[in-house]
Order: structure tokens, then sequence, then C-alpha cells
């Protein structure tokens, strides 16, 4: 029997050699970029620099995980970059203004920050209302709260031991953003293989009906999914806050499309039910590395942006190609 | 007079099936012609070479006597031939008017623009629905009519195609009972303007009222055509079962236990009209009833799938309040469902997690996957239904029908239930797939598990069920022990049609008996 099992879980090796290689036209791209930037970016392979792409893409790195688990889910997240700017402006409020001890006041914006997405998808499973939908009146009242909360006045300073969290170094070279990303990565990658609840995101994307017949709680799925978008665009408005020491109704703005962008470019579907972690890692660290050797090649903010784009096009555009054409 | 349609030893094959055999058939102006026949006579094949869907292999159709082939769908409308099917093609956020003309919106020209022209689109529309002599807004939009409205707009945009020949497949079958008269009328109608129409219908009692003639199939080929007078429901169900037919005698008796699932007044407005049975561990539980007869919104209403109006679930004894999929799980209650592509399976993920789905929740230490357990329960599964798969990796949209229902089936014995509902397992899946399932309803029932069998094939709900419950319009109307029953008596009752009058007394045995009593 024990026998058996071993001999039939050779084609899950297979499968999942598959599956790598199927994700690897990204790696491919990934590796390709990273050989020209090389030759054609001044200054791009020396590790300070190399070690500032992680440290850019860590926020962005950090919110795609949990953002990957919304689309797999079958739903969309557009308040992630309202959110950061709200948590950083609320940590501001709390640490700054209303004194309250730098941990307890971290404490709390993690907490709320989870809360109030998890009051959204409730919003989103009780009424069956779109999620898109949902998230953009978020996005629009959190981005609205930020100003009022703020009076759009960046908030000043904090002690200078926060510092750490944004601009710090662990073993004198790896940022410390880098590092909360990579640990995110690892945990959401275990989540999401390895734990009931992630294989119930996958089901839900998958087929929601039928996870419904099989008893899986589809709602408190989506729900937990929410909450944990909530919580990751929290700890990045922390790790933003850090970085720039102020709370700032502004920051992250925007952001919300990167991320949907690197988790798209990393292959997860749209339509719900596939899609990977390390998939939108090395989405986060395609658009990251692309931008860097963009400026670093002096290519001018406005056009960088157009760039983005038409990379997002490709990405799809390539993964629709490499399908079959489905009836 | 020629007949206005004809066809001539028409044959299709598909692999495996000669679906159509030689037909001959013809149609005269102003006739109204039923066509009954059980799932797989050949009823649908021969409406979708009528609608130019698909195909004869041979033979030769005939329009007024002149041969013709109808190479698409197009050509068919151009011939004159239209058909009406079961699900609607209208656009819900659209008007009737709009619905009438879709695809052929007339156009007002100003110079290089061009926009709708409304007042001619609610002109043609109107002059189809006064054709009916039916009374609908014309700009009110399709989603807020009932479905019977939904019908007629769908049969005026047939009409606005001046069709000769309208072929109508099973109208009837999502119309509550107190809508079906209205259809019945337009036919009516359709038929005095000269229209050659082809009634395909599972209801013996609408015959009377609206056909003219009868004509049944049966494996490909044409039984006979009767005129409506001598078709009686003994004549009819003789005609589509043919030759005698004996459900297999099981070796082993089923020996029926306590009870395990106990339904008491069971309601939901349109569907179920106080239901109320039990079922026993250890047997087989049969429903025999049409689609439409409340028989899949009996079970998914068990299953806490659909909300009930009111109404007891008792499972072992105890009272379950709130019923949702999930809690009824827990309860040891499983269901496989009729649809196993849309609510079964998740079709491209592998077989493992197709055959864990529901089982999940027992598979973990403290939501940590256990997958070693999960791959060893799944590859047991595969064994002991012996599901043919290269692997357990490969996606379960890959297997065969009859293997995919395995998986089904399996995604829910792992969960080891004391209960299973299964709604149509047999659908769509090979013969000797088919008799791999009912050994299987067998074995199970021998485990102790108490198990409801639904199925469209009445032969099936025969050959394997201990108790038979009939099941008509919502409402529980006869139940039999096997063998206390025959095919055509029961398919005559499955197919009997209840009257909107008729109180829920005479038409709901108050309980149902012990099996062993």
């Amino acid at each position: 029997m024990v026998k058996t099992q071993q001999v039939r879980a050779q084609p899950a090796l297979l499968r999942r050699t598959r599956e790598f290689i199927a994700r690897s036209g990204l790696l491919v791209a990934l590796i390709v970029l990273f050989g020209l930037l090389a030759i054609f970016a001044p200054n791009f392979l020396l590790p300070t620099n190399l070690f500032n792409v992680l440290r850019a893409v860590a926020v962005n790195g950090i919110i795609a995980c949990a953002m990957t688990f919304v689309i797999i889910s079958g739903d969309i997240d557009v308040s992630v970059g309202s959110a950061v700017a709200w948590s950083s402006s609320l940590l501001g409020i709390l640490a700054i203004t209303l004194k309250i001890p730098l941990l307890l006041a971290v404490g709390i914006v993690l907490a709320q920050g989870a809360l109030i997405h998890m009051g959204a998808g409730f919003i989103r499973v009780r009424w069956s209302i779109p999620a898109f939908v949902v998230t953009l009146a978020l996005y629009i009242s959190l981005s609205g709260m930020a100003k009022v909360v703020t009076n759009a006045y960046p908030i000043t300073p904090f002690p200078e031991s926060f510092s750490f969290w944004g601009q710090g170094y662990v073993l004198g070279i790896i940022p410390v953003p880098a590092v909360l990303m990579l640990i995110t990565i690892a945990i959401f990658q275990f989540l999401s293989t390895r734990t009931v609840f992630g294989r119930s995101v996958y089901s839900v994307g998958g087929n929601e009906e039928a996870s419904r017949l099989s008893g899986i709680p589809v709602g408190r799925t989506r729900i937990i999914i929410f909450a944990l978008s909530g919580l990751m665009a929290a700890l990045g408005g922390i790790i933003i806050s850090s970085r720039v020491m102020a709370g700032v109704y502004n920051v992250g703005q925007g952001l919300e499309f990167d991320v949907i962008a690197a988790v798209v470019i990393g292959g997860t579907s749209l339509a719900g039910g596939s899609g990977s972690m390390i998939g939108s890692f090395l989405g986060v660290l395609f658009i990251g590395l692309l931008s860097n050797g963009m400026t670093l090649m002096g290519v001018p903010p406005y056009w960088q942006e157009v760039a983005r784009g038409l990379i997002v096009l490709f990405a799809v555009l390539f993964s629709a190609w490499q399908k079959p054409i489905r009836k | 007079m020629p007949p206005i349609l004809s066809l001539h030893q028409v044959t299709k094959q598909y692999p495996g099936v000669l679906a159509l055999d030689n037909v001959d058939f013809s149609l005269d102006k102003g006739e109204v012609r039923a066509l009954l026949g059980k799932n797989g006579a050949g009823k649908s094949t021969l409406v979708k070479i009528l609608s130019g869907a698909n195909q004869p292999d041979s033979g030769e159709i005939r329009i007024d006597d002149k041969p013709v082939s109808i190479p698409d769908t197009r050509a068919a409308f151009d011939m004159g031939i239209c058909t009406v099917y079961q699900e609607m093609s209208l656009v819900p956020g659209l008007t009737v008017a709009e619905n009438i003309l879709l695809g052929r919106w007339p156009q007002l020209r100003l110079g290089a623009f061009s926009m709708i022209d409304h007042a001619k689109i609610r002109k043609i529309a109107r002059g189809a629905l006064d054709q009916l002599e039916v009374t609908l807004n014309l700009d009110e939009q399709v989603s807020r009519l009932s479905i019977a409205q939904q019908q007629l707009v769908e049969i005026a945009k047939a009409i606005s195609f001046s069709p000769r020949v309208m072929v109508l497949d099973e109208p009837t079958s999502a119309l509550p009972a107190g809508e079906v008269a209205v259809l019945h009328k337009v036919v009516r109608r359709l038929a005095e303007q000269g229209h050659g129409i082809i009634y395909v219908t599972h209801r013996l009692q609408e015959i009377p009222r609206v056909a003219d003639t009868v004509t049944v199939l049966r494996d490909g080929k044409v039984v006979g055509t009767i005129q409506v007078a001598e078709a009686t429901p003994k004549r009819i169900a003789n005609m589509m079962i043919g030759a005698d037919w004996q459900p297999t005698e099981w070796g082993a008796k089923s020996n029926p236990g306590a009870v395990k699932l106990a339904v008491r007044h069971l309601n939901r407005k349109g569907w179920l009209n106080d239901v109320t049975f039990e079922l026993y561990g250890g047997e087989v539980l049969g429903i025999a009833g049409l689609l439409g007869s409340g028989r899949t919104e009996l079970v998914r209403a068990i299953f806490g799938a659909d909300a009930i109006d009111s109404g007891e679930i008792q499972v072992n004894g105890t009272i379950v309040s709130h019923p949702s999929p999930n809690r009824m799980k827990a309860n040891g209650i499983g269901l496989t469902p009729e649809d196993r592509k849309r609510q079964g399976l998740i079709l491209p993920f592998a077989v493992l997690d197709n055959l864990t789905l529901a089982s999940l929740n027992r598979l973990n230490i403290h939501g940590i996957l256990q997958r070693q357990r999960a791959q060893g329960l799944a590859m047991g599964m595969v064994e002991s239904l012996s599901i043919k798969t290269a692997s357990l990796s490969v996606p379960t949209g890959t297997l065969s029908g009859g293997n995919q229902q395995k998986v089904v089936i399996g995604n829910w014995l792992n969960t080891q239930p004391d209960v299973l509902l299964m709604d149509e397992p047999t659908r769509g899946i090979d013969i000797q797939a088919k008799e791999q399932i009912f050994h299987l309803v067998r074995d199970l029932a021998q485990q102790g598990i108490g198990i409801l069998f639904i199925s469209s094939e009445i032969e099936e709900v025969l050959e394997v069920a201990d108790r038979i419950l009939v099941m008509n319009r919502g409402y529980l109307t006869h139940q039999f022990r096997r063998g206390e029953i025959d095919l055509e008596t029961l398919m005559t009752l499955v197919m009997e049609e209840i009257g909107h009058g008729q109180d829920t007394a005479s038409t709901s045995p108050a309980s149902v008996a012990a099996p062993h009593a």
C-alpha cells in the first residue's frame, strides 16, 4: 500500500515540474531582463542596487501575496492603495498626535486593517455584491478618511528607532522590508499549498457552487481572504511610514494597480481558481527590476509608466497565447 | 395536398449510438404533432436536424414536397422552420420588442450615421404578438417577465420569421401549472393559422389539449403515429417502452435498519408541497419524477443548498435547524448533485483535489493539510470504485463521464456519510458505467448507508430501488415497494399531470410507511 502511494506520488512531481515550466515563461523573461540590464544599465549589478530593488518592491510584494488569494478566489481588491495611505495616516495620529506607545499603535493599525476589510468581505458575501464595487467604495472612503484625520499634512516625527522597519538592514546589507517580504511570501506559500484554508481558496475560485455543495464554508473563506488583504495593506502602510518617517495621507496611491498587474503577470487567472505565490513574487520582481533598470538608464518616469502598462499587456497576451483557445 | 414537411429514411449515427434509424415522418399544414419518447429515443436529434444544428447521414427532408438540405440554423429559418428550445435565448436586459427582433434591428440612416429605428422595431414586434393574440408591454425588460411570458416572447420571435413549421422543444417543462394553458392556446391558434407544429413533450396529460396526432420514437425508430383520440396514457407508455422489461433481481435482499433521515412537511413555494417521507439505513429509496417535478429541489432542500419555507428535517432522530450544506455534511448527509460538471466537480482541478473536497475539514491537524492521508484516502477511492485515471494529479475534466461521476461519489464517500442523496448519478454516462453505478449503489446500501436515488430513467429507479416514491409538480403522489408496480404503470403515474385545483391531502400521502412494517 505504502509502495503504491510512492509509485503514484511520482506524477505529482512531474506535474509540479510541468507547472514550473509553464511558469518559467516569466522566469525566462526575468533572466533575460536581468541580463539585458546587467549589460545596458549602469551600476545595475552593484549589490547595493540589487538590494535597493528588493527594498523598493517589498511593500508591493507583501500586498501581492494577499492579492493573489483575492484573485484566485475570483474576486478583486482595488482598495489596497488607499488602505496603505489610511494605515500610514492612522499610525501617525495614534503614535504622534495621541502619543500612544508605538508598538501598541502598530498593533491597532494592523487589527483595524484586518477588521475594515473583513467588513467589506462580509458585505461582499452577505449581499453578493461584486468585490470590485465594494472595494471601490472602500478605496474612495479610506482615501478620504486619510485626509480627514491628517488634514492632508504629513504627521511627524516618529521616534528614531522606528526607522529600522523601513530603512534598517539585517546582516548589514539585506533591507528589513525585503526580509519582511520574504517571510510573508513563505507564509503565504505555506498557506496556499499546505492548509485547508489555502486549498479552499482555490476551490472557491475554481467552482463556487461545487465548493458550497461540498460543504466548504465559501462565505467564511472569502471574508478571511479580505481580512488578509486588509492586514497586508496595513503592514505595507507601517513599513512605508517607517521609510518616510511620517504618517502620510497619500502614500501608496495607485499601488493597487501595480500589485494587480504583478499578480496577473505572475500567471494568476482573473477568472479565479489558479495562480501561485511564487508567480506573483516573480511578477513583482519583474516590474521592480524593469523600473529600476529604466531609472538607471535615464528613462523619464512618465515613459516608465507607459512601458509598465505595455508589459502587463504583453504578459497577458503571452499567457493567452500559451493556452489552447477554449470553446 | 402534400405535407408541409416530410422526412424520408433519415438516419443519424453518433459514435456508438444510432440516434435516428431510417425515420419517416410527415406533418400537414395546421397540424399539431406531439413527439414523444424516452430520453435518448432520438427526439432531440430529430429537433437538431430540423433546426440545422446537425446534418443527417442519409435520407431526405422535403418541404412542400421539394427536397431541401438544412446546412445550418440560418438556412432553417430561411426555409421556414423555426425551433423554440427549452433553454431560452433571450437577452434579459433588453425589452420585449428588442428581443423579438434581436440581431435584425432596423436602422435609420442619417448620412454617415445610423441609429436604431425603435418605431419600426415596435411595429414588427407588435405584429408578432398580435398574431399570437397575447398582450405584453413591448417596452418591458424581459428580465421582469414571468417564465411563461418569456416563452411567449420566444415564440413571438420565431413567428416574426413567418415560419411554416414550428418546433417547440418541451415548452412546458419549466412552466408553473397555471401558465401552461396560455401556451396551449397560443399553439392551437398558430395551428389554425396554418402553421405546422411539432410539439416535443414528456407530459401525457397535455397531449389531448394541444395535439392532433402523436408520434412515438424509441431507440431512434418511429414506433408509430396515432390520432390523439387513440392516445391513451397506457398505449403511449407501452409504445415508449416496447418489449416486456423486467428489472434485474438482486441476489442480496436489502435489510433496512433504523430511520436515518426523516423529512416532515417540507414546503417551498412553487416547488415543494408538504413533502413527508422517511429514509432507512440500508435501503435504496428511488424517486421517480420528470424534470421539473421537484425532485432536484427536494434533495437540494434536504441538503440545505436551497432555503425552505417550512418543514423539518431530522437526521438520526435529531432535528437539524437552519440546514446548510456544511451543517448537513457534519450530520452525515452527502449530495451528489445533478450537474456534475457545474455543481459536483472543479473540472480543472486534480482528481486528488476533487476526491477530498468534501473531507478537507477532516484531513487536517490545526488547519494544516495531512497530505499523506489525503493521498491515501483518494488512492483508496480510486481503487475501490475502480476509477480509471492515469494518476491522482490529472485534471478531473479529462476523465470520462462515468469516471467523473465516480469521483463525485468518492468525494462524498470519503466523508463516511450515513445518507447519500444521489441526483441523477447516471446522467450522460455509458451503459457499462451505469451498471457499475447500480452495483455501487446496492453495495453502499448493503453497508448500511441510506440512499436516495433520483433518475430520469424510470427503469433505473425500478432497477435499483427498494422503495419508490413518485413525485409530480412538487407533491409525493404515490409510493410502492419493489415489485409492487410495473414499468408501464409507473411511467403513466410519472407523466400524469396534476391539475392546480387539487388539494394537498389527496395528492400527498400523509406519511410513508416503514418498508419492513
